[in-house]
């Protein structure tokens, strides 16, 4: 008994210790002129949804949930922000050139088509995230109109 | 024994938190090779170039520039070759089934780009083939780490991007431009006959040569 109580507080010792790392947070107030449905007049539904399933990793600004900053809950997040940033920003979009565009709107409708996207581990949270067929249909449908038109 | 399971404990814990902030360091790692990438190389590789009007550094010669772009394309440029080549070894390798020779590919690609003379370039060529690049480098990337379907997505990119970096630079390969009808994209080909990379042994056979460069 004495073993468990020892490592019971070893353990918690160090869930407190782990709290002291700081990480770095995703947000800001403004939605900057170069963002993705600002640029391209997205359908409200489209930009709604957008919002809800992807900008929380891939814009400059998270909705960040309520257990965000204990840790290790906020490296994970911190580390999916990070590498959704530097895949695509939706925020940044105007800054990309005619060809990133391009194979960015690709790679959105492929992946969210087979379902890659929203990862697993978001929409097990975040079940409004999930893509309807429906949805998809409108969504793919319209990126696809975009491509074209650049 | 007390001991002995207090310091298993400490060090389980200890790894967890080296192993979460070393991850992190290698990130930063990778960051800063990026930014040696981008970095311009000025080795002594400088391909024929006239000095002799003496204001071609000037901004405003962009117009000029272009003409020199379509003089380079018509003489054979060895400057693409690497890339070429490594392209060439991605496609074979998908053409192959194979995952991890794609993947040495995009490596080998990645390595070409790093190396390749872009003071070179002025003006509006020297902008088309940064964003070629950018482009280029990003799907190497992603097919350095990822199953085959995903590489064969991103080889479609990569091939519209070497096809335009060719196309700009010029090669001194002899290369075929073919057509996938099923997936409606395009790839190079170092040889007349088809094989297709994007389906592998599936449908080797299928698209048909668009045209001939070189």
């Amino acid at each position: 008994m004495k073993k468990v109580k020892i490592i019971l507080l070893v353990l918690l010792v160090a869930l407190v210790g782990i709290q002291f790392f700081p990480t770095t947070r995703n947000q800001s107030k403004t939605m900057p002129k170069t963002d993705f449905t600002l640029v391209n007049d997205a359908p409200n539904s489209i930009k709604k949804k957008l919002q809800t399933s992807c900008y929380d990793c891939h814009s400059n600004n998270t909705a960040y949930p309520w257990y965000n900053k204990i840790q290790p809950v906020a490296w994970i997040l911190e580390s999916h922000i990070a590498d959704g940033k530097k895949e695509l920003n939706f925020n940044e979009w105007e800054t990309y050139s005619n060809r990133r565009k391009k194979s960015k709107l690709k790679s959105i409708i492929s992946q969210v088509k087979d379902d890659e996207m929203p990862l697993t581990s978001y929409t097990l949270i975040h079940g409004d995230a999930k893509f309807t067929e429906k949805e998809k249909k409108e969504l793919f449908q319209w990126l696809t109109k975009l491509r074209d038109s650049i | 024994m007390k001991h002995l399971k207090l310091t298993t404990g400490i060090l389980a814990i200890v790894f967890i938190a080296l192993t979460i902030t070393s991850c992190k360091e290698n990130k930063k790692d990778q960051d800063k090779d990026d930014d040696h990438v981008t970095e311009m190389k000025h080795d002594d590789k400088k391909m024929t170039h006239d000095n002799s009007d003496g204001h071609h550094d000037d901004d405003n010669a962009d117009e000029t520039t272009d003409v020199r772009d379509i003089k380079m394309n018509t003489q054979k440029s060895s400057s693409t070759t690497l890339i070429v080549d490594a392209y060439i070894q991605i496609k074979n390798s998908l053409v192959a089934d194979n995952k991890e020779d794609a993947a040495k590919g995009a490596t080998a690609l990645l390595a070409a780009f790093s190396t390749f003379d872009m003071t070179t370039l002025k003006g509006k060529a020297h902008t088309d083939y940064m964003e070629i690049y950018e482009s280029a480098k990003e799907q190497a990337e992603h097919i350095v780490k990822s199953p085959i379907d995903h590489q064969r997505e991103h080889f479609e990119t990569l091939s519209t991007d070497i096809n335009d970096l060719v196309t700009l630079l010029g090669t001194e390969k002899t290369l075929y431009q073919d057509y996938c009808p099923m997936k409606k994209v395009s790839w190079l080909s170092e040889t007349k006959d088809i094989k297709n990379p994007y389906y592998g042994s599936k449908m080797l056979t299928c698209g048909s040569v668009k045209k001939q460069i070189n």
